[in-house]
């Protein structure tokens, strides 16, 4: 089966998806990072391999944060930030969309399209407030399932108020409310409007939201955040049916895209990526006093790719 | 004698001017290097705790330079043009400096004000003649010779949009090719200090990078000071000061003549003018130019990744809505 495959390597989770000539969704895999990107990239690799006996990739690309890492594991078409990928992806299955508010593990932006153009975007600065792994602490911290938020916070007819400005705030807040006595899904409920009030205040400031407006990445899922959204924005809120998944379905439309245009051959290694053993290694130079820390790719013994250098010493020399 | 000259802040302005003087008069100019890790480690150490990036990293060179100068000059700049001030950050540098960092040589920290007229400069000189003991003719002589020197590199900048770098380090620009501008590049306003901007670690390599996807770009020191003025008109009142002015001028100066594709506004974490800078050119483009605008913020962080995102998904919506505008101008 033709397929191309697009690799999402986020803070939290790594998604791989697979899309036919036609561009559809073959199959989709949502995997936990857990702090090794090789990792969950290989372990994505063997699963697809297992299912499809007869798989033919014509084109890679890799997006998120450690997109540059996959794309030296697995020998990428493209590469691309996921600004770029989650728009791509959004506009394939809603040609109008003019707004795209994507919360991730450990990033929130928002992305504004006119005439399917990306015109503007805007990405949280320094402080994590209100994404899906503070979302997720907090839900654990109660003692709920995280797939369970969003239906208990929209049992609340009546939310507290919770300061959403700052993650450290917002717990210690929400633990005085819960020591106050209020009940778990008012302080979920009130969890949800504190961190939609400060994704719009912060992130979407200035910013002008027009209908269409999609809601992707892994906190979409969340049915609170998503009625809050409506609620503060007076708006319907798409949810994309593979919201979790959409900046690799955006990184596997710009590499088919990329292939076919340009007519060309993927750089794709193989599915045997999933089977080598890949070691990193890193050093530290001491050529300069800027000393870069340089990390050093061996599949088995021999040296795959080198990086992290300012000056190009290091990872000019690549021994493949 | 060797006199040492952080490379830092104004480094970025007057090299060409405190050079020439400097070894006019029969001293050997020795610079810190350029920054990098251990230089931005020291300057954290050394400086107070609310100081910006750039002041930080400032202390850092100073700290390079010991051991190496007989003496080190840090001017006191109070006033740069006539009728402005600059940020008291430099106004107090010298006195930072002695207070933060130990076993420092000599600081020559001659009063530059030019408050009240350009001709105050006399006064810096006069002063510098004093505490190096030189004979005020001597003195003139060399400071022709230095104001040559930087009128030339201002020439360079203006008409050759060149970059401080290239011109300073000849070494590395018969390395690198020359910089060829296309009519049809990307062009971009590249908004913010000069010491910020040109500095290659604490912008993250930008120059390298806007130059290695073939943007061009405009800064500040590429507009002569009557469009800067031009620009500053259409404010109400003047700003405060001299640097957000410029930055300010050159913004709005280029915006009115719809001459860029985009604007990046580079700002350090904790400076007060950056703050308003930024945010007013913002809420103009938004209102009346519909053009691309980020902003980004540095400070001490390490990581490259945010920025590059950041800057790469910019580029990419340039490129987007020029491909976007090529398409639709065809059918009028």
């Amino acid at each position: 089966m033709q397929c191309c495959l697009g690799i999402d390597v986020g803070s939290v989770s790594t998604n791989l998806v697979l899309l036919d000539d036609k561009k559809r969704l073959v199959k989709k895999l949502y995997l936990s990072t857990a702090g090794n990107p090789i990792k969950a990239i290989k372990k994505g690799l063997g699963i697809l391999q297992q299912e499809f006996k007869d798989l033919d990739i014509f084109a890679v690309g890799t997006t998120g944060s450690g997109r540059h890492l996959a794309s030296i594991l697995v020998g990428a078409d493209i590469v691309k930030n996921e600004i770029t990928a989650h728009a791509a992806a959004a506009l394939e299955y809603y040609p109008q969309a003019q707004t795209i508010l994507e919360i991730g593990g450990q990033d929130s932006k928002i992305i504004v399209i006119r005439n399917k153009t990306v015109v503007d975007f805007a990405m949280n600065t320094v402080c994590a407030a209100g994404t899906g792994s503070f979302l997720d602490r907090q839900a654990q911290r109660l003692g709920i399932p995280i797939d369970k938020f969003g239906e208990i916070a929209l049992k609340s007819k009546n939310p507290t108020r919770i300061a959403g400005r700052c993650a450290v705030f917002a717990e210690s807040d929400m633990i005085h409310k819960q020591q106050m006595g209020h009940a778990t899904e008012d302080i979920l409920r009130g969890l949800c409007e504190a961190l939609v009030r400060n994704f719009l205040s912060n992130v979407a400031k200035g910013k002008e939201i027009r209908p269409l407006i999609l809601f992707q990445g892994g906190v979409a899922a969340n049915t609170g955040i998503r009625k809050a959204f409506e609620e503060q924005l007076q708006c319907k809120i798409h949810v994309p049916e593979n919201h979790d998944v959409m900046g690799a379905v955006g990184a596997a439309i710009l590499a088919f895209n990329h292939v076919v245009s340009r007519q060309k051959t993927t750089n794709f290694l193989g599915m045997d990526v999933a089977f080598q053993n890949y070691k990193v290694k890193s050093i530290e130079c001491n050529g300069c006093p800027n000393a870069c820390e340089i990390i050093q790719l061996f599949s088995d013994e021999k040296l795959m790719a080198r990086w992290g250098d300012r000056c190009g010493k290091w990872s000019s020399i690549i021994a493949v | 004698m060797r006199i040492g000259i952080p490379r830092a802040l104004f480094y970025y302005q007057y090299f060409p001017l405190w050079k020439t003087l400097f070894e006019a008069l029969g001293y050997e100019v020795v610079l810190s290097q350029p920054t990098n890790k251990e230089i931005l480690r020291q300057g954290i150490e050394l400086c107070v705790d609310d100081a910006c990036l750039p002041i930080k990293i400032f202390h850092g060179h100073v700290a390079n330079l010991i051991g190496k100068v007989d003496m080190i000059y840090i001017p006191r700049i109070v006033s740069v043009e006539p009728r402005e001030y600059i940020c008291p950050k430099f106004l107090g540098l010298p006195d930072m400096i002695k207070n933060s960092v130990s076993k420092i040589p000599y600081i020559v920290d001659a009063e530059f004000n030019m408050y009240k007229g350009r001709y105050y400069i006399l006064y810096h000189l006069l002063n510098l003649c004093k505490i190096l003991n030189i004979n005020p003719s001597r003195m003139l002589l060399a400071y022709g010779k230095a104001m040559y020197a930087q009128r030339q590199f201002e020439k360079l900048l203006v008409k050759k949009s060149a970059v401080p770098l290239d011109i300073f380090d000849q070494k590395q620009e018969k390395q690198s090719q020359p910089y060829i501008k296309e009519d049809n590049n990307i062009k971009v306003l590249l908004l913010g200090h000069n010491y910020n901007i040109y500095d290659d670690y604490i912008s993250m390599g930008l120059i390298r990078k806007l130059r290695k996807h073939k943007i061009d770009f405009i800064t500040c020191e590429m507009v002569e000071k009557n469009e800067i003025q031009e620009g500053n008109k259409k404010l109400s009142k003047d700003l405060f000061w001299t640097l957000g002015k410029k930055t300010i001028g050159t913004a709005y100066y280029f915006l009115e003549r719809k001459q860029v594709d985009g604007v990046i506004h580079i700002a350090s974490f904790g400076c007060g003018p950056d703050s308003l800078v930024g945010e007013l050119i913002e809420k103009r483009i938004k209102r009346e130019f519909k053009i691309p605008f980020l902003n980004l913020n540095i400070d001490e962080h390490a990581g490259e990744a945010g920025f590059n995102t950041r800057l790469e998904a910019f580029l990419d919506v340039l490129e987007g809505m020029k491909y976007f505008e090529d398409n639709i101008s065809t059918y009028g």
